[in-house]
């Protein structure tokens, strides 16, 4: 227990000078293609770890989509010399975790998370590197898994959300599209019919050192993480190169949906329609801050303080663009009272009308800066916050130094930018309402 | 919910008036107690306990006020008024007014800040993680709310529905149905019978006058805690929280204590909850013990070997023998005499009941054989490693100890990770013993109304 001592450090404060990211950080690309960064942080006797590595359902066939994220889910499920129980057992015993995840918004890349004590990190990092070196996906294991997916898909749809969702992506994209839902009795039948084989093919034709990605930050050596990862990873095959397919341009397909769910004390109500920006547009950053004007906050944006605070319509509504390698859709979310949809959904159209319209005012652009400078700094104030800063911003291709050049960046975007980036992607005649609940007709 | 605690960093040498030799301390409060790098101090003017604790891993701060007030506090027609108090308490004051497009969260969002409040059984906690050249704006808003709340009915009308709208929420949600049904039925007579969020019909019709008074009784310096955990320097510090609240007056009337204790309960109850759903759940909870019960730190122990990671006892024998979806443990942590609930999303085509008789053999196994001493170490070892992740991030930390001056006071947070240190086997074995008895059982069943999809 080394917890910070108290009053020690503290008994005079003079301003300290924090290094920048790119400064401090300490980096690696192993021969194999792996990328190592490792950020000392002394403050706590933990450590974080973020990953990645471009094993996500992008890759899989369109009526395998879910291959990846059973995949990424079974590697800790036993390799050549541990089984599942004994996996969990080493980091269950210290209070550390691991785990490896596709799926979510994401449709490229795999998320790697792990944590421990500081004390533990050779044997975080000897587990990590068992399990994504040498999985074996026992059978008895992947027929479990079988049986508790299909139960929580089933538990999935008596969720207004996820109905709602689902049913709004399945109508903007088409089939085979990276983005499109399939019915949940098809997603049902795929996973009972999922093989030991494809998952053992899937994991040797995508995962490998050449798109792998490990940002540890915390309480360690940065050397000797960099030494102690390359000796356990510098061995592993390269895999496939770092080519991300792009799919075609989605026209929108405005339309709404209906979806009778009993007993739903609350109904959901989905907006979506495709947008074409993607994390790495240059208009990124001038697009989120006109989205967190409109649709960010509950409390604050124009939706919330029209939708929630003046007419009380939803407890949440919030609006985003779903921007990663791809571009995702830009949606709004929100739920309510079955009884008040129609009037919810009216308001919420005719603000994101008069904000297409009229554009953001100089305060809101102001206090959008602002808050997303602040935010940034807050959010990376634990080393699991500060390793899945970095690692994201690698795993765009930004680099390290994003994180110092962040503030300039978002001080940089003016209003009409800002506007004009924003009203180029929305439009409110597009959108396809689906909501889901207890609805009379 | 989960309460925890604080790793324990050597204690500072004290000099001898009481006052670490190592910090400024100021004139306006009075130094009194230090323990786990938390120091209590106490405004003079008005006695607001003021708990620092500095955390230098950002520059950020995260400023916290935990009101000694909650749905226990409440009684039948205005079930849910603390919620609705926090909800108003972000609408006006006289400094920060959404009707002057000053509104705290707007105020708040243009830092940076994540802020929230959250309402509990035993208290509410307004927080804000701020830049820590902000901390002055997050005091300012918490001092004006403390006395200065508008509360007026033009705020209240449309926030009614949008913490119904919440109500709403939670009764989509099967778990949130069988916890509040098994609080409902386990305690009759003691008010955690009823949920935080209140009863639909209350959050409709209290009047914002009720409110008002509910506010006039509860929400003072005497009965609340100011918690600043970051990067700040102490002296400076504790001036601003002087120069804020330093004016406001301790309450003229002491705060009404809540005296209705929960009868033993002599024998098992159950209740069904049938709606069109997909899966089935259920829930099993028995009578524990306040969280200053020496008892409690064996019950968390417990918990853990049960419910937490893939080695638990019960995930063993649920998830892996695919009978449920999963499985979540809660040894509920609270002022008075809580449960130890169960919690399991059965696996379609699985018997409800056949899941319900899997936990009571596990649960009477723990009784019957006690656990190993390899289970005790490894639940030890993980409840000190949660503890020292929380000094990760300061708003984790300010959560903690919230929850234990709800529940406690600040030092049973201090004092938590030896109290769970010193768990034995033995003691595990004995508190399952005393505690998984039928009589002290409550089990709610959530039950599709079709059969569900094989």
């Amino acid at each position: 227990m080394t917890g910070p001592v108290p009053g020690a450090a503290k008994a005079s404060v003079f301003p300290r000078r924090r290094a920048s990211f790119e400064e401090s950080v300490r980096r690696r690309t192993l021969g194999n293609g792996a990328r190592l960064f490792v950020l000392e942080n002394r403050f706590n006797p933990t450590v974080a770890v973020s990953g990645s590595m471009n094993g996500g359902s992008l890759f899989a066939p369109p009526d395998r989509r879910l291959l990846a994220s059973v995949t990424a889910g079974e590697l800790a499920k036993g390799t050549s010399r541990s089984t599942k129980l004994e996996i969990a057992e080493e980091l269950e015993s210290r209070g550390a975790s691991l785990s490896f995840s596709a799926g979510g918004g994401d449709p490229v890349g795999v998320d790697i998370a792990a944590a421990s004590l500081s004390r533990d990190v050779e044997v975080l990092l000897d587990v990590l590197a068992e399990v994504l070196l040498s999985p074996r996906f026992p059978e008895e294991e992947l027929e479990k898994e079988r049986k508790r997916l299909v139960g929580v898909l089933r538990e999935q749809q008596d969720e207004t959300s996820v109905r709602a969702f689902e049913a709004a992506y399945r109508r903007i994209y088409p089939p085979g599209h990276p983005f499109y839902r399939r019915p949940v009795e098809e997603r049902i039948a795929a996973v009972e019919s999922v093989s030991r084989d494809e998952l053992v093919r899937f994991y040797e034709e995508r995962y490998g050192a050449g798109t792998l990605l490990l940002v540890l930050v915390g309480d360690v050596d940065s050397g000797k993480m960099l030494d102690g990862l390359e000796r356990r990873l510098g061995s592993w095959r390269l895999g496939p190169a770092a080519e991300i397919p792009k799919p075609d341009p989605v026209p929108a397909a405005p339309g709404s949906e209906s979806i009778r769910m009993p007993d739903k004390a609350s109904a959901d109500v989905v907006l979506a329609q495709p947008s074409d920006l993607a994390r790495l547009d240059p208009e990124y950053v001038a697009c989120i801050l006109a989205n967190s004007a409109l649709g960010q906050s509950s409390l604050t944006s124009r939706l919330g303080v029209r939708v929630r605070d003046t007419e009380g319509l939803t407890y949440g509504i919030h609006s985003g663009f779903a921007a990663t390698h791809l571009a995702g859709p830009f949606s709004v979310s929100l739920t309510v009272k079955p009884e008040s949809r129609d009037a919810a959904v009216a308001a919420t159209l005719e603000e994101i009308v008069r904000f297409r319209r009229e554009g953001m005012t100089p305060k809101e652009l102001a206090d959008e800066q602002s808050s997303h400078v602040g935010r940034f700094k807050v959010d990376l104030a634990s080393n699991g916050g500060i390793a899945h800063a970095i690692d994201a911003a690698v795993y765009y291709g930004l680099g390290v130094s994003y994180l110092d050049e962040y503030p300039s960046l978002v001080g940089a975007v003016t209003r009409e930018e800002a506007d004009a980036a924003f009203a180029k992607r929305v439009d409110p005649d597009r959108f396809t309402i689906v909501s889901a609940g207890s609805f009379d007709a | 919910m989960e309460t925890r605690v604080e790793s324990r960093p050597a204690e500072v040498p004290l000099s001898e008036n009481g006052v670490s030799d190592a910090l400024p301390g100021h004139p306006d409060f009075d130094f009194v107690r230090e323990k786990a790098g938390i120091r209590e101090f106490r405004l003079r003017s008005n006695g607001l306990q003021t708990l620092l604790l500095s955390n230098d891993v950002a520059p950020v701060a995260t400023f916290a006020v935990v009101y000694r007030v909650g749905s226990r506090n409440e009684a039948v027609g205005h079930t849910g008024a603390t919620h609705l108090l926090e909800h108003l308490m972000f609408k006006g004051t006289p400094e920060f007014d959404r009707e002057k497009g000053t509104a705290i969260a707007a105020v708040l969002e243009a830092l940076g800040a994540r802020f929230n409040a959250t309402t509990w059984f035993d208290r509410t906690n307004y927080y804000e993680t701020v830049p820590s050249d902000s901390i002055e704006t997050a005091v300012r808003i918490e001092a004006s709310r403390m006395r200065g709340a508008l509360l007026r009915d033009s705020d209240r009308v449309p926030e009614m529905t949008v913490v119904r709208n919440e109500y709403e929420r939670g009764e989509n949600s099967p778990f949130q149905v069988l916890y509040k049904d098994t609080f409902a039925t386990a305690f009759r007579e003691h008010p955690y019978h009823h949920p935080t969020i209140g009863w639909r019909t209350d959050i409709e019709s209290v009047s914002t006058h009720r409110l008002k008074e509910f506010y006039d009784v509860f929400y003072h310096p005497n009965n609340a805690t100011a918690i600043l955990i970051g990067d700040f320097e102490e002296r400076e510090a504790l001036a601003t929280v002087a120069r804020h609240f330093g004016l406001i007056p301790a309450s003229a009337r002491p705060i009404p204590p809540v005296y209705t204790v929960e009868p033993p309960q002599e024998g098992e109850r159950r209740f069904v909850v049938r709606r069109t759903a997909q899966i089935a759940w259920l829930a099993l909870s028995w009578r524990t013990v306040e969280a200053r019960h020496p008892d409690t730190a064996a019950l968390a122990v417990l918990g853990n070997i049960l419910g937490v990671g893939l080695t638990a006892r019960l995930h063993l024998a649920l998830v892996e023998e695919s009978l449920a979806l999963s499985v979540t443990v809660v040894p509920w942590q609270l002022r008075d005499p809580a449960l130890f609930s169960i919690f399991a999303p059965v696996r379609p085509g699985v018997l409800p009941g056949d899941v319900e008789a899997r936990i009571r053999r596990e649960v009477a196994r723990v009784v019957s054989e006690g656990i190993t001493e390899e289970e005790a170490q490894k639940a030890r070892t993980q409840i000190e490693a949660e503890v020292i992740f929380d000094r990760d991030s300061t708003d984790q930390v300010a959560a903690s100890l919230s929850q234990a001056i709800a529940v406690a006071d600040w030092d049973w947070y201090a004092d938590y990770p030896d109290l769970v240190a010193s768990v034995t086997a033995a003691d595990v074995r004995r508190v399952a013993a005393s505690y998984f008895r039928d009589d002290g059982l409550t089990t709610g069943l959530y039950l599709p109304k079709e059969p569900p999809a094989a």
